[in-house]
C-alpha cells in the first residue's frame, strides 16, 4: 500500500516510516508541516494519508484541516488522523465529509502495531476507525437517552461497531458466535430506531449519526 | 400643591437627620480633642486607630445618607488598618482616607447648620405657597426651597467625601498586592500538584517500564514466554503513562484551547455536555483571527464553563443551559445560566441537596478567578434559575 505521511516530530516519524514499511507498505512522501500536505497528496496521490493534528507552522490543528481540505480535493481519499488527544468535535468534523475512509486515533494506539496496522487497512479500504476514547465519551455522556435500554453487552457490541469493526472481529473479541453479534445488532438498531443496514462503515455513520443528533 | 409639601417633607426629613449628625459630630470633638492629646503623650497611641475607624463609621453614615438622596452612591475608598499597634497607627495616619474625612468633618462644623435655615422655610412656605400655589395654581416657590438645601447639603458632601485619586490609588494597590499574593500562591500549588501527578503517575510507571523491559532482555534467550509477558506488561505501563500525561496536559491548559481558541473550545464543550448548550458570543471570533485574551485568561473562562455545565447537568435538573461569551473594554464576561431548580452554592443550602459538591465546584472557581482578579457573582435562588457570571479583566 503506498502511504503518505505528515508528522513534524522525527521520533515519531521515524518510528512510523519504520513501522509502516516493516509491514510492507510504501511510504510515498513524508511531509512535516501543513501547507505541504496537499501538494504533497495532489503530486503522489498515494492509498492512504496518515495525517498528525499538531503540526507546524501554527501547532494548531493544521493536520485535520488538510484533512478536510484534502477530502473535498480529492474525493474519496482514505485518511487516518492521528492525535496526542482526542477531540469529540474533531471526529465529528471528519466524518462530516463523508464517513468512508476515516480514521481518527490517539497516537497511543500506533504501539499496539496489529491493531494499529489493521485500522490502517480498514481505513485505505474505505472502512472507519475511531479511537475507543471518543467513542466511550460519546456513548457515556447521555443521559434520558434510549441508549439506557440497551443491554450492557449490547452497549459493547454498539461500541465496537462505532469503533470501526465488523462481525467477526466483534465475535472474536467478545467471544461470541457471529450469529450472536448479529442478532445484537439487530435488536441496537432496533431499539435506536436506526434502519438496519449491511456492513462497515455505513453502520458507524447510523450509530454516530443518531448518536450526535440525540 | 400636596406633591410640593410632600416633597418638601422628604427634604426636611432627609435635613433633620443631617442635622442630628452634625449635632453628632460636634460630640465628637471631644474624642478628637482627647486622642489628640492621648496621641502626643504617646501613651495612648492605641486610641488613634480606634478614632480614625470611628470618624470612618460616621463618614460612611454620611456617605449612604448623602447617596440616598440623590440616588449616586459615593464611594468610599479607605486602607484597613490590621496588624499591630504600631503598623495600625501607622495606616491610620497615612492613610489618605484619614485627611479625607478630617476635612469633611471641620467643613461639615461649618455647613451643617444649612438645616436650621428651613426653620423659617416652613411657616413661610406654607402661607406663600399656600396662597400662591394652592389658590392661585401657580409653581410653588418657598417651599422647593428645602429641596434645594437638602441638595446643597448632599452636594457639598459628596464632593468633600469623594475619596482622592491617591486615596483609591493606594486601595487600588493594596487589593492588587493581596491578589498578586493570591495569585502566586495558587501558581506556586498548582506547580506542585502538577508535579505529584507527574512524580507519582507517569514518572513511577516510566521506571516500572524501563525496569520490565530490563527484565525481558534478561529472560530473552532463556524463557521466551516470560520475556513476552514482561513485554506485554511493558507496553500497557507506557499505555497508562501516555493516557496520565494527558490528564495532566489537560489539566495544565486545554489542548483545544491552543487549537480553536476560546470560542471554538467552548463550543466543542457545550457539544460534548450532556446538556443541550446555547452558546451565544458577543464581541469574540471563531477560531484564531481577532483578538485573544491572555492564556490564563482563556483557560480560567474555559474551566468555570466546564465546571458550571457539569454542575448544571448533576444538580440542577434541568437539561438546558445557555452559556454567554463577551467582549468587554475592560476584560472577558462569562456567563452561565440554567433553568434548574436553583439553590447552588449558598450557605443556607440543604446538606446533601447536591449543592455542597456545587459549593466546593464554586470555590475553586472562585479561587482561579480571583487569582487573576476577576470576580465571579453566583445567583441562584431556590427554585432557580442558576446564573454565573464570571468578570476576568484583561487587556486585548
Amino acid at each position: 500500500m503506498r502511504v503518505l505521511l505528515a508528522e513534524d516530530n522525527a521520533l515519531l516519524r521515524e518510528g512510523l516510516v519504520l513501522l509502516l514499511t516493516s509491514a510492507g507498505h510504501e511510504v510515498v512522501a513524508v511531509v512535516g508541516s501543513g501547507p505541504e500536505v496537499l501538494p504533497a497528496l495532489l503530486e503522489h496521490r498515494p492509498d492512504v494519508a496518515v495525517l498528525d493534528v499538531r503540526m507546524p507552522p501554527g501547532f494548531r490543528d493544521e493536520g485535520l484541516r488538510a484533512a478536510l481540505e484534502a477530502r473535498e480535493r480529492i474525493p474519496g481519499l482514505p485518511v487516518l488522523v492521528l492525535s496526542q488527544y482526542v477531540e469529540e468535535s474533531y471526529a465529528a468534523e471528519l466524518l462530516g465529509v463523508g464517513a468512508s475512509g476515516v480514521g481518527y486515533l490517539l497516537k497511543d494506539r500506533i504501539g499496539r502495531v496489529d491493531e494499529f496496522l489493521d485500522a490502517l487497512d480498514r481505513v485505505a479500504a474505505g472502512g472507519t476507525a475511531l479511537d475507543p476514547e471518543v467513542v466511550t465519551e460519546l456513548l457515556t455522556r447521555r443521559r434520558d437517552s434510549p441508549l439506557d435500554s440497551l443491554t450492557p453487552r449490547e452497549r459493547e457490541v454498539l461500541k465496537l461497531m462505532a469503533e470501526g469493526h465488523d462481525n467477526t472481529m466483534i465475535a472474536k473479541t467478545l467471544v461470541v458466535t457471529e450469529r450472536a453479534v448479529s442478532k445484537h445488532i439487530g435488536n441496537v438498531f432496533l431499539k435506536l430506531g436506526l434502519p438496519p443496514s449491511d456492513s462497515g462503515h455505513r453502520r458507524v455513520l447510523a450509530v454516530l449519526a443518531y448518536l450526535r443528533n440525540v | 400643591m400636596r406633591a410640593t409639601v410632600r416633597q418638601a417633607a422628604r427634604a426636611t426629613v432627609q435635613l433633620v437627620v443631617s442635622a442630628a449628625m452634625t449635632f453628632g459630630s460636634y460630640i465628637f470633638i471631644t474624642v478628637l480633642l482627647i486622642t489628640a492629646i492621648a496621641t502626643a503623650t504617646v501613651v495612648g497611641a492605641f486610641m488613634l486607630p480606634e478614632t480614625v475607624l470611628l470618624i470612618r463609621r460616621i463618614a460612611g453614615a454620611k456617605r449612604q445618607q448623602a447617596g440616598a438622596w440623590t440616588g449616586r452612591k459615593i464611594p468610599e475608598a479607605y486602607q484597613p488598618l490590621t496588624g499591630t499597634v504600631r503598623e495600625r497607627v501607622r495606616t491610620a495616619v497615612r492613610d489618605p482616607g484619614t485627611l479625607t474625612d478630617f476635612r469633611w468633618m471641620v467643613a461639615y462644623y461649618a455647613y451643617g447648620t444649612l438645616p436650621v435655615l428651613m426653620l423659617p422655610l416652613w411657616p413661610l412656605g406654607l402661607v406663600v405657597d399656600g396662597v400662591w400655589c394652592g389658590l392661585l395654581r401657580r409653581r410653588a416657590v418657598v417651599l422647593p426651597l428645602i429641596s434645594r438645601l437638602a441638595d446643597l447639603d448632599a452636594h457639598w458632601s459628596t464632593v468633600l467625601l469623594k475619596p482622592s485619586p491617591k486615596a483609591r490609588l493606594a486601595v487600588r494597590v493594596e487589593e492588587l498586592t493581596q491578589t498578586r499574593a493570591g495569585a502566586i500562591a495558587a501558581h506556586g500549588a498548582e506547580l506542585r500538584r502538577i508535579e505529584r501527578d507527574l512524580h507519582d503517575g507517569t514518572q513511577a510507571r516510566l521506571v516500572s517500564l524501563s525496569m520490565r523491559i530490563g527484565l525481558a532482555k534478561r529472560a530473552y534467550d532463556q524463557d521466551p514466554a516470560a520475556a513476552r509477558r514482561m513485554l506485554d506488561d511493558a507496553q500497557t505501563l507506557a499505555e497508562e503513562a501516555l493516557t496520565d500525561l494527558r490528564h495532566v496536559v489537560r489539566a495544565i491548559h486545554p489542548p483545544i484551547l491552543t487549537d480553536r481558541g476560546l470560542v471554538g473550545a467552548v463550543r466543542a464543550l457545550a457539544a460534548s455536555s450532556a446538556l443541550s448548550v446555547t452558546v451565544t458570543v458577543d464581541g469574540l471570533t471563531d477560531g484564531h483571527d481577532g483578538p485573544r485574551a491572555p492564556a490564563a485568561v482563556e483557560a480560567a473562562a474555559y474551566f468555570v464553563i466546564a465546571e458550571s455545565l457539569t454542575n448544571a447537568a448533576k444538580y440542577s435538573g434541568t437539561d438546558r443551559a445557555d452559556v454567554h461569551l463577551a467582549r468587554a473594554r475592560t476584560g472577558l464576561r462569562v456567563r452561565v445560566r440554567d433553568e434548574g431548580r436553583g439553590g447552588a452554592g449558598g450557605p443556607s443550602q440543604a446538606i446533601g441537596s447536591g449543592g455542597e459538591a456545587g459549593g466546593s465546584g464554586l470555590l475553586g472557581m472562585r479561587r482561579r478567578v480571583a487569582a487573576l482578579d476577576g470576580g465571579v457573582t453566583v445567583t441562584s435562588p431556590v427554585g432557580g434559575p442558576t446564573v454565573i457570571e464570571v468578570e476576568l479583566p484583561c487587556v486585548w
